[in-house]
C-alpha cells in the first residue's frame, strides 16, 4: 500500500504529466502522418528521454507509441493509408465503413477501442508481472541465457518470410554487439584502431538510423506531393459507438488478451497482434462474409489488440530485460543507461518505480479518448501538413538527436551507415526487427554464457544440469527446429513453378 | 534495388569470414578453452552457413543479379538519398567550422525548397524558425553542445 501510494505521487508530479501530455501529442502527429511509424516517434524521441528521470522518460515513450497506434487508424479510415503498419490490416475496412457514411463509428471504434485493449493490456501486465518476477528471482545465468537465447529465436520466427533472411539479419545484430571492449576479458574487439570504437556502438545512433533515416530514405521520394482532400467526419462522433462496441465486447476481451500475449512474444508487436486477432476474429465470427465489406466486428478487436500488444510487450521487458518488440528494446536501453537494469531485482528493488510505470500506463490509455478524439476533428489539418517541408525537419532532427546522446560527430557517421544498411535490407526483405533485438540481446547472452562456463570451468552440460534452464532450452531447441521446418517448407514453395513470386 | 540472394548472401558470408579472421588472436581466457574470441567464431561460422545457403537458394531460383523492385520510381529515390547522404556529410564537416545555426539553415533552406517547392523565401523563413526550435530545445533545454560557430558573437 505505502508503495503504491509512493507512486502515485511519483505519477501525479507536474512534470511527469506535462511529459505524459506532451509525448502523446507527439505520438499522435508521428501516427496520424502515413510514413511515420511508432517505432520511429520512439526512435526521435530518447535523445530528449536521455536527458529526463527514469519515470518520466518512460512515460514519454509509453505515451508517444500508445497514441501513435490509435492516431495511424486515423488515415486509414479517411484515406485508406495506415499511418502506421500495426493499422494495415483494418485499413480497408475503416474506409469502407466510412465510405458508408459511418466514419465517425469507424473512427470512433478505433479510439475506443484502442483505450479498452490498452487498459486490458495494462491489467495483465500489472497483474502478471510481479508473480512472473518473483519466480523468475531464482534464475542465474544459465537460465538467463537461455531465456535471451530464446527471444532472439523467437524473434526470427515471428518475424514472418524467408527465416534465413531473418537469422541473417540478428547474426549482423550479435556483430554489431560485440565491437569494442568485451565485458569478460575486457579484450578489444573489432575496433580497428579507432577511439570513437572502444567503448562500441552506441544504442541510440543504431536505432535512429535503423528506424528513422531507413524510413525517411524510403518516404522521401515522395515528398512534396500535395495531400489528397480529406473529409472528415461531421456530426456527433459517438454516435453508436458504445453500443456496437458493447454488442461485440467479447471481442474486444479477445483482442485485449490476445494483443497481450503476442506483445509479450519477443519480437512479435502490434502489427502482428492486429493481424492475427483480425484473422481469428474472422474466423470465430458468425457472418464471416460480411468481412472486408465495412463490418466493425474485426475494427473491434483488431483495434483493441494493437495497442494491447503494447502493454504485453513490457511483461518480458521489465521481468526479465528481454525485449518484446522494437518500442520495448528501446525502453531497455534507456533504463539501462540510467542504471537501472530491467529484470526480477527490479521489482523488488524498485517497487514504487514499476507501480507508478503501471500508472502511467493507465493515463496514457485514458488520454487516448479525449486526445484521439481530437486528432479526428482536426484530422484534415493534420494531414495537410506538407511532407516537404516534414521530412527534412526530421532529417535534422536525427542528426542533432544522433549527436546528442555522446556528442560526438561519430556517431552521426554510424547513424547515416546503418540508415542506409538498413534501406538495403528492407528492400531485400531482410527483417529489422531482429537485428535490432539482436544488438541488445546480444551482450547479455555472451556475458551470460562467460559467466556460466568461467562457474562450471568449462563444462558445457552446465548449462542444462537445472530444471528450469532445461525446460528453457528444450523450448529453444523446439523453436530452432519450427525455424528449421518453417524454412524448408518455405523454400519447398518456392521451388514451385509460379509460386516462386509471392515468397521471393 | 534489389539484388539476387546470391549477392546478400555472399555478403553475409564475407562478414562471418572477417568476423572469423579478425578473432582469430584474441586469446582465451586463462586455463579456458572459451574467451573473447568464442562468440564472434560461433557467429561468423553462422553467418558463413547461412549466407552459403541463401547463396544456393538465390542460384538455384535464378534470380537477377541486381534489379529495380521499390514502389518508387529509381530516379526520385536516388535523389533523396543523395540529399540525406550529402546532407550528413556537410553537416558533420561543416558544423565545426561554422556552427550549427549556419549550417542547419542552409541545408534546410536547400531541402526544403526541393522538396517543398515554394520559393527562396518562404524556405528560408521556415529553415530558420526550425533551426531556432531545434536550438532552444537542444542547446538549451537539453543542454547538448550545439557548435555556435560564426554566430558565437551574436548568440552570447
Amino acid at each position: 500500500m505505502n508503495e503504491l501510494l509512493q507512486a502515485a505521487s511519483m505519477v501525479l508530479d507536474a512534470e511527469v504529466i506535462l511529459v505524459i501530455i506532451a509525448a502523446s501529442l507527439f505520438g499522435l502527429f508521428m501516427g496520424a502522418i502515413p510514413g511515420l511509424t511508432a517505432t520511429m516517434a520512439t526512435a526521435l524521441l530518447v535523445p530528449v528521454t536521455f536527458f529526463m528521470e527514469p519515470l518520466p522518460a518512460i512515460a514519454a515513450i509509453v505515451s508517444a507509441t500508445a497514441m501513435a497506434i490509435v492516431a495511424g487508424d486515423i488515415p486509414g479510415a479517411l484515406l485508406r493509408m495506415p499511418g502506421t503498419p500495426a493499422s494495415a490490416v483494418y485499413a480497408d475496412e475503416a474506409y469502407l465503413l466510412g465510405k458508408k457514411g459511418k466514419l465517425g463509428l469507424a473512427l470512433g471504434i478505433n479510439v475506443t477501442c484502442s483505450m479498452l485493449g490498452g487498459i486490458i493490456g495494462v491489467a495483465v501486465l500489472a497483474l502478471f508481472a510481479p508473480r512472473i518476477a518473483e519466480f523468475a528471482l531464482q534464475f542465474t545465468s544459465d537460465e538467463y541465457f537461455w531465456l535471451a537465447l530464446l527471444g532472439l529465436s523467437c524473434a526470427i520466427l515471428v518475424a514472418g518470410g524467408d527465416p534465413l533472411k531473418g537469422a541473417i539479419s540478428m547474426l549482423i545484430g550479435l556483430s554489431l554487439a560485440m565491437v569494442g571492449m568485451d565485458s569478460v576479458s575486457g579484450q578489444m574487439r573489432f575496433t580497428m584502431g579507432s577511439y570513437d570504437l572502444l567503448a562500441g556502438i552506441s544504442l541510440l545512433p543504431v536505432l535512429i538510423g535503423l528506424f528513422a533515416i531507413t524510413e525517411l530514405l524510403r518516404s522521401l521520394p515522395g515528398a512534396g506531393q500535395s495531400a489528397a482532400n480529406v473529409e472528415t467526419p461531421k456530426g456527433k462522433l459517438l454516435d453508436g459507438v458504445a453500443g456496437t462496441t458493447w454488442r461485440y465486447k467479447g471481442g474486444v476481451a479477445r483482442g485485449g488478451l490476445l494483443g497481450t500475449m503476442i506483445g509479450a512474444l519477443p519480437g512479435a508487436g502490434a502489427d502482428i497482434a492486429s493481424w492475427i486477432s483480425y484473422a481469428i476474429s474472422r474466423k470465430l465470427s458468425r457472418e464471416p462474409q460480411k468481412y472486408g465489406t465495412g463490418h466493425p466486428e474485426g475494427l473491434v478487436s483488431a483495434s483493441a489488440a494493437n495497442n494491447a500488444a503494447l502493454s504485453g510487450a513490457y511483461i518480458p521487458a521489465l521481468v526479465f530485460g528481454i525485449p518484446g518488440d522494437t518500442v520495448t528494446a528501446i525502453i531497455i536501453g534507456v533504463l539501462t543507461t540510467k542504471g537501472i537494469t530491467p529484470g526480477p531485482d527490479v521489482f523488488t528493488e524498485q517497487g514504487a518505480l514499476v507501480n507508478a510505470i503501471f500508472m502511467v500506463f493507465v493515463l496514457a490509455n485514458l488520454l487516448l479518448l479525449p486526445l484521439g478524439l481530437m486528432a479526428i476533428k482536426g484530422a484534415g489539418r493534420l494531414l495537410a501538413v506538407p511532407t516537404g517541408v516534414l521530412y527534412p525537419l526530421i532529417l535534422m532532427f536525427c542528426i542533432v538527436g544522433a549527436f546528442s546522446a555522446n556528442n560526438s560527430m561519430f556517431d552521426v557517421w554510424i547513424m547515416l551507415g546503418l540508415g542506409l544498411v538498413g534501406v538495403f535490407l528492407m528492400e531485400n526483405d531482410f527483417p529489422l526487427g531482429p537485428l535490432i533485438l539482436a544488438f541488445i540481446l546480444g551482450p547479455i547472452i555472451e556475458s551470460n554464457f562467460m559467466r556460466s562456463i568461467l562457474k562450471s570451468d568449462g563444462d558445457l552440460m552446465a548449462f542444462v544440469d537445472r530444471p528450469i534452464a532445461m525446460v528453457l532450452a528444450g523450448l529453444a531447441i523446439l523453436t530452432w527446429t519450427l525455424i528449421i521446418a518453417n524454412g524448408i517448407w518455405k523454400g519447398r514453395q518456392a521451388g514451385r513453378p509460379g509460386k516462386a513470386k509471392t515468397v521471393a | 534495388m534489389r539484388t539476387s540472394d546470391a549477392i546478400s548472401g555472399s555478403m553475409a558470408a564475407a562478414l562471418g569470414a572477417a568476423l572469423i579472421v579478425a578473432s582469430a588472436d584474441l586469446s582465451p581466457l586463462p586455463r579456458q578453452v572459451y574467451g573473447a574470441g568464442t562468440f564472434p567464431k560461433v557467429v561468423g561460422g553462422l553467418l558463413l552457413l547461412m549466407g552459403g545457403l541463401l547463396i544456393l537458394k538465390g542460384l538455384r531460383q535464378r534470380q537477377a543479379l541486381v534489379r529495380w523492385s521499390g514502389k518508387v520510381a529509381g530516379r526520385p529515390f536516388l535523389l533523396a538519398l543523395g540529399a540525406v547522404v550529402a546532407s550528413v556529410i556537410a553537416y558533420v564537416l561543416l558544423t565545426p567550422l561554422l556552427g550549427f545555426p549556419v549550417v542547419a539553415v542552409t541545408l534546410l533552406t536547400l531541402l526544403f525548397l526541393m522538396y517543398h517547392r515554394r520559393g527562396w523565401g518562404r524556405a528560408l523563413l521556415i529553415a530558420v524558425m526550425a533551426t531556432a526550435v531545434i536550438w532552444m530545445l537542444f542547446a538549451q533545454v537539453l543542454h547538448v553542445p550545439l557548435a555556435p560557430g560564426l554566430l558565437e558573437q551574436v548568440l552570447y
